[in-house]
């Protein structure tokens, strides 16, 4: 049977329960502002029951702490999407600042300032004045012509250092991260260290708010992943998988100059790349930097090239108003002349500063003549010049007063970018003639560094061309030496691997070697590259030479001073056949100014994009177009890139709003809860006070008896 | 149902974005303009560069063709002047070879004659702010001199047979000069100075070759009717550069149009969106307000 103390001692437990879970109530309220709190609610356990002689009676109330309203799943998905929300956020940023280099004119009068387009235009019709005036000697209008050229030039040049400018500011901010990236990772191992020793079972509360306070302030740096581990604790790792804490310790983001950018490292792993893809505001910056800005640069750059090179060489073949035309020595050029594609537009200006050399008149023609201008003022609705691979090389000796021979050296590339070493041989045939003969050696050549064996560098994916001269010898079972000529391939064979089952052409020589009884000697192929191991020796190549076109030798003819008269000016058509990289012909002109001056070497069919740094003065105008035509394709694309990326951080800021609303809904002080909750609570204390004060009363008169004496 | 408590927050949000939106419509109605980035709209930014070049092609066009149009009417008085010499010329040699006239009237007639070659040489040189327009590519050579060396006088063509040429955005070419030396100095009997040369040298001593000074009359003849149809040239030029300027200046109206709808703002749609604008914008201050004003928690109705 229960008793009136034991009822004593259920009703000031629940006093105390009501208490406690008050105070959570007030804690709430005092953090209801808090950035990261989360509500908490206490928690209430019902005491055992007591079993007196078989009847069981109540034993009251605990209130056992306080739980958080957390979903931790929630808030991953929350950090997910505000790493997506940030990276767009900072891409928009820099994206509206790039944009804003290139407002559309309204056609307007006052808007015309700065505008490319109609930089571009104004250029070419001044030309297109300078023809249809009927008076293309008119100094005004020739001044004219110079005048927008430097207008294009100085606005191309700006647009060009603007962006350069944004670029380094981008690098600037996305280097400031490092540090704020790193106190937060710190700041986790610290509290997962914590965490992990005062609540390895359950939900840590305020250290855990904390936690995903710095997750979700983490998550708008960069992108990140997120592992529980036991013990409560947390992993977090790049969205690529590299590790930056892990329980309790945390690995630093250290940044570096690299060719003149910050790249960002843990440990010696260099994870840019992986940080641009990844999210956050970090990632956003990087993809401006290394994406976004650049590409405008490169197509800013591609116009300047093909602007330049194209006017250069249009003015230069021309006439000027002196009746000159531009020689090697004495070009006539309107433009700093580009040597390749990647900075022409920050280089871009004007250096004729005399308006009696724009080459109005055609080539041969009187200083009135139009025809050039005409030719240049059309420029404005043709293709611009596609950049082309450019070898120069210096014819420096006078063959004129050499005796015997002379070779010049210069690199040559095919449409991989691969280089070879090309050769001009001159003979001496007398009588003022020289022969000259252009010659590309085997494609491949064997790396005898390596003793005993022989490699031959192959490019993944690369297949062996026609023609052979190589020979193996080795040693047969009998100690006998024996030598083999490879089997011949055939056109696109592949290089194969050494199997078993051997394949390709490993395979055949294999099978060769092996039928001619040669041991110790083994064919592989790894990464493209064929090995030949353990043979006495090896002669010639796999690949045979690369077939010359006829006019890859020649004769040239000098007059008795030393002057170049036959060839007259360019030997086209040089072509060789048969490269390593079984794609288009190697296609070479042969540019020849004077027997004094300088040869250039053009290629004419040169390298593809990809390899188009590696190439000396190459690269690609991407579609042909007229300049015009490239910008306005420039300015829409830009345009599009903007717009998209409006467009996504629009729809992923409306999706962090519906998570954040969600989680708020979950976890977020709510003061009518809280109200409600006090005033149940108050009720609830106010009742067990009651309860309290009426056990007092029946224990008094227990006391006395039901006299009412001084006992009260 | 738990709802967020901090809906307040996104009302705000909305307010931001209203505001954003007003501000947006208020630039397009200050500035006429539609597209003030990129972005806003990429293809119609992409077309209007294209558009631009065209009208500012056009543009350039009509103002040169008015520029060489004036020069093409000097060719064409010039050579005006030059048949009015001459026809009086042929007159004059056909006058003086009737038989009827002294020696002292012959005489007289070849001076005048003389005269009329210089005349018609000025005109040959004639020169339009500052260039020879007679002269081929030459144009600041003078395009005709003459030696009095030998009998009868030389005269020289020191120009070139370059022909300019105007070319319209559609690609036509219109011929803008005819070489002095096709009019005045062509092959055979089209030759004015030769002939103007030989005739001064028939009559200038008084002494007529009858058969000879007829010759050089025909020759002039011929040479007189040669320097009219090269004046059809050029009055063809004026003729088809009229044409073609018409047409490129009713293009270049269209043109503007098509960028006109392209590029500016829409007066009414956007004083409309504004309008909408400002309406959400109010409705939502107004909700803040509200919120504002009462005490929005259960707090304050505890004792």
């Amino acid at each position: 049977m229960g008793s009136i103390s034991s009822a004593f001692d259920l009703i000031s437990g629940a006093l105390n329960a009501d208490q406690a879970a008050l105070s959570i109530v007030a804690n709430n309220v005092a953090n209801a502002n808090t950035p990261g709190y989360t509500e908490k609610v206490p928690n209430w356990q019902e005491n055992d029951p007591i079993q007196i002689n078989g009847v069981q009676y109540g034993d009251g109330v605990t209130e056992t702490g306080a739980s958080s309203m957390r979903d931790s799943v929630l808030s991953a998905r929350l950090d997910q999407q505000q790493q997506l929300a940030s990276a767009s956020n900072a891409r928009l940023t820099a994206l509206d600042g790039v944009q804003a280099l290139f407002t559309p004119d309204s056609g307007s009068s006052g808007s015309t300032a700065g505008d490319i387009g109609n930089d571009l235009t104004g250029f070419f019709d001044s030309f297109s004045s300078l023809a249809n005036s009927g008076t293309p000697t008119n100094n005004a209008m020739r001044e004219a012509v110079l005048n927008s050229a430097s207008t294009l030039a100085g606005n191309i040049s700006n647009a060009a250092a603007s962006l350069s400018t944004q670029r380094s500011a981008l690098d600037q901010e996305a280097s400031g991260v490092t540090s704020q990236v790193n106190a937060l990772t710190s700041s986790i191992a610290q509290l997962n260290q914590q965490i992990q020793s005062t609540s390895p079972n359950g939900d840590a509360g305020t250290l855990e708010d904390q936690r995903q306070e710095d997750l979700s302030q983490l998550s708008q740096l960069i992108g990140i992943n997120q592992v529980k581990t036991e013990d409560n604790g947390l992993s977090v790792t790049t969205t690529s998988g590299q590790l930056l804490v892990s329980e309790n310790s945390s690995f630093q983001l250290t940044s570096g100059s690299v060719s003149g950018v910050t790249h960002f490292f843990v440990g010696t792993a260099d994870i840019t790349s992986q940080l641009t893809s990844g999210g956050g505001e970090l990632g956003g910056y990087l993809t401006a930097r290394d994406e976004d800005i650049p590409s405008a640069l490169n197509s800013l750059d591609q116009l300047a090239y093909g602007v330049s090179t194209s006017v250069n060489q249009l003015n230069n073949t021309g006439t000027d108003l002196n009746g000159n035309t531009g020689s090697s020595a004495i070009p006539l050029y309107i433009f700093n002349e580009p040597t390749q594609v990647a900075g022409s537009a920050l280089a871009m200006s004007v250096t004729m500063t005399d308006p009696s050399l724009v080459a109005a008149a055609g080539a041969g023609m009187g200083t009135g003549d139009n025809s050039n201008a005409i030719t240049m003022g059309k420029l404005a609705n043709e293709s611009l010049m596609q950049p082309i691979a450019t070898t120069d090389f210096g014819v420096s000796q006078n063959l004129n007063s050499s005796s015997g021979s002379a070779t010049s050296s210069l690199q040559v590339y095919d449409s991989l970018g691969n280089s070879y070493p090309a050769t001009v041989t001159y003979t001496n045939q007398g009588s003022n003639t020289w022969g000259y003969s252009i010659s590309v050696p085997d494609a491949l050549t064997p790396n005898t560094s390596v003793p005993g064996s022989v490699s031959y560098s192959l490019g993944t994916g690369e297949t062996v061309n026609p023609g052979t001269s190589l020979t193996i010898t080795g040693n047969t079972s009998a100690g006998i030496a024996a030598t083999i000529a490879a089997p011949t391939v055939t056109s696109g064979e592949a290089v194969g691997t050494a199997g078993p089952p051997a394949t390709g052409y490993v395979g055949a020589l294999d099978a060769q070697i092996a039928a001619a009884g040669i041991t110790g000697v083994t064919v592989s192929s790894t990464g493209g590259v064929l090995t030949i191991s353990g043979a006495l020796t090896t002669a010639g190549s796999v690949i045979a030479d690369p077939a010359a076109s006829a006019n890859a030798t020649g004769t040239l003819t000098f007059n008795a001073s030393g002057v170049l008269v036959s060839p007259a000016a360019t030997v086209s058509g040089i072509t060789f056949a048969g490269l390593s990289d079984g794609a288009a012909t190697l296609n070479l002109d042969w540019n020849l100014n004077s027997a004094n001056g300088f040869g250039t070497v053009t290629q004419t069919a040169a390298a593809n994009l990809q390899s188009g740094e590696s190439q000396n003065g190459s690269g690609g105008m991407s579609n042909g177009a007229t300049p015009i035509g490239f910008f306005s394709n420039f300015v829409s694309t830009l345009g599009a890139t903007v717009s998209g990326v409006q467009a996504e951080n629009t729809a992923q800021n409306a999706s962090v709003t519906q998570l954040q609303t969600q989680n708020d809904a979950l976890s977020k002080v709510n003061l009518n809860d809280e109200a409600a909750a006090m005033s149940a609570l108050e009720s609830s204390y106010q009742a067990a006070s009651q309860v309290f004060t009426m056990l007092n009363t029946a224990m008094e008169s227990a006391l006395n008896l039901g006299t009412e004496t001084a006992v009260s | 149902m738990r709802v967020d408590p901090s809906y307040s927050s996104n009302l705000v949000g909305a307010l931001d974005q209203s505001q954003l939106n007003e501000q947006q419509l208020t630039a397009e109605l200050s500035s006429g303009v539609s597209i003030t980035s990129l972005g806003q709209n990429p293809v119609a930014s992409g077309e209007n560069v294209l558009l631009l070049n065209q009208i500012q092609q056009d543009d350039s066009f009509t103002q040169s063709s008015s520029l060489v149009t004036g020069q093409l009417q000097v060719a064409d008085s010039t050579l005006g002047s030059v048949v009015s010499q001459l026809t009086q010329a042929v007159s004059l040699a056909i006058s003086a070879n009737n038989g009827t006239m002294n020696a002292s009237d012959v005489k007289s007639i070849g001076n005048q004659i003389s005269g009329i070659l210089d005349e018609v040489q000025s005109l040959a040189n004639t020169n339009y702010q500052g260039q020879y327009i007679f002269a081929g590519g030459q144009t600041s050579t003078l395009p005709f001199t003459t030696s009095t060396t030998t009998t009868p006088a030389t005269t020289t063509y020191n120009g070139d047979d370059d022909v300019n040429h105007l070319e319209t955005p559609t690609g036509q070419k219109i011929q803008l000069n005819v070489p002095g030396g096709q009019i005045f100095s062509g092959a055979g009997t089209n030759n004015v100075f030769a002939a103007l040369n030989n005739l001064v040298a028939d009559y200038s001593s008084g002494t007529v070759n009858t058969a000879q000074a007829a010759s050089d009359t025909q020759a002039l003849g011929t040479a007189l009717n040669y320097v009219s149809q090269q004046r059809v040239v050029v009055d063809s030029s004026i003729t088809q550069i009229s044409a073609a300027s018409g047409a490129v200046s009713s293009q270049q109206t269209q043109l503007t149009t098509a960028q006109t709808n392209l590029m500016q703002a829409d007066f009414a749609t956007v004083s409309t969106q504004l309008s909408l604008s400002e309406t959400q914008q109010t409705a939502l201050e107004d909700v803040i307000a509200q919120m504002d004003s009462q005490t929005n928690s259960l707090f304050s109705k505890l004792q």
